[in-house]
């Protein structure tokens, strides 16, 4: 019995291609993090007044999955098709597989609040003091 | 798994250790008021802006679609 050998798969990119994308990504957040914390000590205080009730929470709501899909979506082409060269099968798994993500889980936050905003109504119209 | 370099796994566990030591120590200090900004202080922050939170749940549907979609099959249908 020959002991089992852990293989070295072939790395998928070159190292300067994994290193260039991975200081890149970094920098890119950061930036982005360093540009929001400089924003809010200039504009210290609660964030612009939104829409409040239920047609801000579901703008909201609807606003960050569809951008945030948008964005993933638009990042997995660019670096799957144009860095990695792996399309086909992996990239309509990702269109696929995020949106009903996306599908499973919107229904079940706005369900979820609604129900414990009538949780917390039925509640506070018992509490006398509440 | 038996023949798994260890190293690679420490290395996360290092990382993973590192941020929750850090998160203790800005619990116990006081938060970003303090100048110690937890993970929530920090989520927070980014959540005032749009563009953020896209990012923030493209992260979020990346990580659930690798962990709970990718390689599964819906019922009856062929393999590939």
């Amino acid at each position: 019995m020959t002991p089992a050998v852990w293989a070295q798969p072939a790395p998928l990119l070159s190292v300067p291609v994994t290193v260039g994308i991975m200081l890149g990504g970094y920098l890119l957040l950061m930036g982005y993090l360093a540009l929001a914390l400089r924003t809010m000590r200039r504009r210290p205080g609660p964030p612009p007044a939104e829409r409040r009730g239920w047609p801000g929470l579901v703008r909201k709501v609807v606003g960050t999955a569809v951008g945030g899909y948008l964005l993933l979506m638009a990042v997995v082409v660019g670096y799957y098709q144009g860095v990695a060269r792996v399309a086909g099968p992996f990239l309509a798994s990702a269109f696929t597989g995020c949106a009903l993500l996306v599908g499973i889980s919107l229904p079940v936050f706005l369900g979820a609040s609604w129900l414990e905003e009538r949780w917390r109504r039925r509640r506070s119209g018992r509490d006398p003091e509440g | 798994m038996a023949q798994h370099p260890v190293i690679g796994y420490l290395v996360w566990a290092a990382v993973f250790g590192a941020v929750f030591a850090w998160e203790g120590i800005a619990l116990v200090k006081g938060g970003a008021e303090a100048g110690f900004p937890t993970l929530s202080d920090a989520t927070r922050a980014v959540m005032r802006y749009p563009v953020a939170r896209w990012a923030l749940f493209a992260l979020w549907l990346w990580f659930g679609w690798h962990t709970f979609v990718r390689g599964w099959h819906f019922l009856l249908r062929d393999g590939p």
